[in-house]
């Protein structure tokens, strides 16, 4: 016999069990069909998360922090100053490497004034992907220019509909610098306040006592240091710059990066940066200690809590790690966290795909019972084709045939209707995340490896299922089978 | 030398049923050749059918052994005893065994599924074979739909289509009226005629005796010639 006497053959019997090979192919349709609407789920979820990662250029991104603990002594002089970026420029396989400093500010808008935070960065860093997904508008074109690019989150903070709306828009950028000279202006001010009282109250008899006088000193220096504390709290002064926004990144939250709600050219950042300290008066105690307050905000001292690195796409990206690592830094990798997800999502599609597959065992048994049942009816009919000198093998043959093609029927309707499933199940989706206000991403995918991997299953489900039938069926004594009725 | 000989030698087929054993066939030796018309006669249970069907490469003998062309049956393996029922066996049945659900065409066309027969020929032998026996207009008819005489020529059709070299017949009137029963007699004798050995069993003596060129008979699955009366059924064993 050839295949194509198996397959007329076969079809021949199914066509003629019309009612019973219905229902069992629509088992397996069902099956198929739950199989791939819930794999197009994972699948469709995890391009969206890789898409995202690609089309953002992250796996080639690397975040760099200083050690967790500065307060240890064997870490305290691993700090991210120039020196330190200008090492990792020049490893190999990285590109470009810009500092995150970012700094508090104040935006007021002709209705509003809000206060947010800003980061400087220069356009090298913002021609990568990272910062290819606007919402609206561009990028600024170089680093002294009077322009600010936007996340959305800042559209949320000025509660602003569409970014569209804020392209060209002027801000007053503003910045509340404290400096040593008015907290130090501050201390003799202060001293003078009630220094007649103070006077008044001075035991002049006492002062031979070591212990009155060592109090009296420290009341003073209290005095002193609380007129210190309140220059740097009070006595601030304000540098402003009007800038207009270019662009707005999106990202509620800052896209993957984390960015600030405002980034503004490098070189205009300086501006403020160099106005003094800009950061959390509290902090600054902690910049007094280490000495870096009384330094000039220069580049050669300046540290930051963290780096960007862009990294060659050709290169592996463990080694740029493992090197900066063993400097004592800690990293912080996209491509390592896809890494990471891509696991996760190997477990999340195989315990997708065995809840697929449990409906497909179901429909396995229900072709094992009804090939079993055509046995039965054709008995008779496998009796006559031996004695026309079919062999085991054809008899065989022709039941593994019917039920591969009760699979392979079935998988076909199945992977049109979960197509349609998934189809429906996207709309649904849509119109939920519309509502909602989240942009509207497609959450299934359908690839064509997917699809075949559904008609693999399904082929090799059915032929298991219908292994043992055809070994049956082959082996029915002829002699028996034709035995007159 | 020996072409399309078939021989059986010490051959048979005993069944078991709980501790008794039917012996079916019991040490039969013979030899049909070329060319005969052999008729085997017995009574009903005598075990000309399981004689047949073993002769037919269909059953598998207990003991003893079968020879085609001096090729012993039992040194094929099961592929090549179905290549020996496909190009060198016909069989007909006394209930025809057509399969029900085909047409007569397709029921002779399924013959050729198992020979090599290319695709596109089957169908015009199949026609060819039907028309040959008074068939031609009742090709697409299904089995229910024809006479019995009808089927057993269909039968016949399709166990003469590959263009065996021996052809079984079992009981093929049985089922049949005399009418029929003379058509079908003539038809083998026909064939017989033109050369193909048939074998044929039948617990009618009188038709055995006007078509075949020698009788044997079997009495308790064992074989006599037909001049020896038979024997008595003994009274104890
Ligand atoms: N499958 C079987 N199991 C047990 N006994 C059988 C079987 N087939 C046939 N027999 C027995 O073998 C004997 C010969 O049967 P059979 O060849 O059909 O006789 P005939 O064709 O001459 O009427 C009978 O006694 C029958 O009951
Ligand atoms: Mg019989």
């Amino acid at each position: 016999m050839t295949f194509r006497d198996y397959i007329s053959v076969s079809t021949g019997n199914l066509w003629r069990m019309k009612l019973r090979a219905t229902l069992t192919v629509a088992g397996v349709v069902i099956a198929i069909a739950a199989f791939i609407a819930i794999m197009s789920y994972g699948v469709g979820l995890q391009q969206n998360i890789t898409e995202q990662y690609e089309n953002l250029g992250l796996v080639n991104t690397m975040m760099v922090y200083p050690p967790r603990d500065q307060q240890k002594v064997d870490t305290a002089n691993i700090v991210i100053n120039q020196e330190m970026v200008d090492s990792i420029t020049a490893l190999p396989g990285v590109r470009l490497v810009y500092p995150f400093n970012e700094f508090n500010v104040t935006i007021t808008t002709a209705d509003t004034s809000i206060t947010t935070k800003a980061q400087a960065l220069s356009v090298t860093a913002l021609q990568t992907k990272a910062f290819s997904d606007l919402a609206a508008g561009e990028t600024f074109g170089n680093d002294s220019a009077k322009y600010i690019l936007a996340t959305e989150a800042l559209l949320h903070d000025l509660a602003i509909e569409s970014a569209d709306s804020l392209i060209g828009d002027t801000l007053i950028v503003s910045i509340d610098v404290a400096s040593l000279d008015s907290a130090i202006a501050r201390v003799p001010q202060t001293m003078l306040e009630n220094i007649h009282d103070r006077a008044a109250n001075i035991r002049m008899d006492s002062l031979r006592n070591r212990d009155y006088l060592m109090h009296l000193v420290h009341a003073e220096l209290k005095v002193a240091m609380t007129g210190f504390m309140d220059g740097l709290m009070n006595a601030r002064k304000t540098v402003s710059d009007t800038l207009v926004v270019s662009g707005v990144l999106r990202g509620r939250f800052g896209g993957p990066l984390r960015l600030k709600p405002i980034i503004i050219p490098i070189a205009t950042g300086r501006n403020f940066a160099s106005a003094g300290y800009s950061g959390d008066p509290v902090n600054m105690l902690g910049a007094m200690y280490d000495g870096s307050i009384f330094e000039a905000p220069s580049d050669s001292s300046r540290t930051f809590p963290k780096l960007t690195l862009e990294l060659d796409p050709h290169h592996a990206y463990e080694p740029i790690r493992d090197t900066i690592e063993a400097l004592g830094f800690r990293t912080f990798s996209f491509a390592e966290q896809l890494k990471e997800i891509r696991r996760f999502f190997i477990y999340f599609d195989l315990g997708l795909a065995v809840v697929g597959m449990i409906a497909l065992v179901t429909a396995a048994l229900g072709i094992v019972n009804t090939m079993v049942m055509s046995i039965v009816e054709r008995t008779r009919e496998i009796g006559v084709l031996k004695s026309l000198g079919a062999g085991e093998r054809d008899i065989r043959i022709l039941f593994l045939v019917e039920s591969g093609l009760i699979g392979i029927i079935g998988a076909i309707i199945g992977i049109i209707g979960g197509w349609m499933i998934s189809r429906v199940a996207s709309i649904i989706a849509r119109t939920i995340m519309e509502r909602e206000g989240i942009p509207p991403m497609e959450l299934f995918a359908l690839p064509l490896w997917l699809i075949a991997t559904a008609l693999g299953f399904a082929l090799a489900v059915s032929l298991i299922a219908g292994y043992y039938p055809a070994s049956r069926a082959a082996r029915i004594d002829p002699v028996n089978a034709l035995r007159g009725e | 030398m020996s072409d399309g000989r078939l021989q059986a030698i010490g051959l048979c087929r005993y069944y078991h049923r709980g501790p008794q054993t039917v012996k079916a066939v019991d040490e039969v030796d013979l030899t049909i050749a070329p060319g005969e018309f052999l008729g085997i006669v017995g009574a009903s249970g005598s075990g000309k059918s399981t004689l047949l069907n073993l002769l037919a490469g269909l059953d598998t003998p207990t003991a003893g052994e079968i020879r085609y062309e001096n090729t012993p049956l039992r040194a094929l393996s099961r592929q090549e005893l179905a290549s020996y029922r496909a190009h060198k066996v016909g069989m007909i049945f006394q209930s025809f065994n057509l399969i029900q659900h085909h047409t007569a065409l397709k029921n002779v066309e399924m013959a050729l599924y198992f020979n090599d027969t290319p695709h596109r020929e089957r169908r015009c032998l199949a026609e060819k074979t039907l028309t040959r026996l008074g068939l031609g207009d009742r090709m697409h008819h299904r089995p229910a739909d024809l006479s019995g005489g009808e089927q057993q020529r269909v039968a016949i059709a399709r166990a003469l289509v590959k263009e065996p070299e021996i052809l079984f017949a079992d009981e093929p009137t049985g089922n049949l009226d005399h009418d029929n029963t003379g058509q079908i007699a003539e038809l083998l004798t026909d064939l017989h005629r033109r050369g193909l050995t048939v074998v044929m069993v039948t617990h009618d003596l009188e038709l055995a005796r006007q078509c075949t060129s020698r009788i044997v008979n079997m009495h308790y699955g064992r074989l006599q010639s037909e001049n020896e009366p038979p024997q008595p059924r003994k009274a104890s064993s």
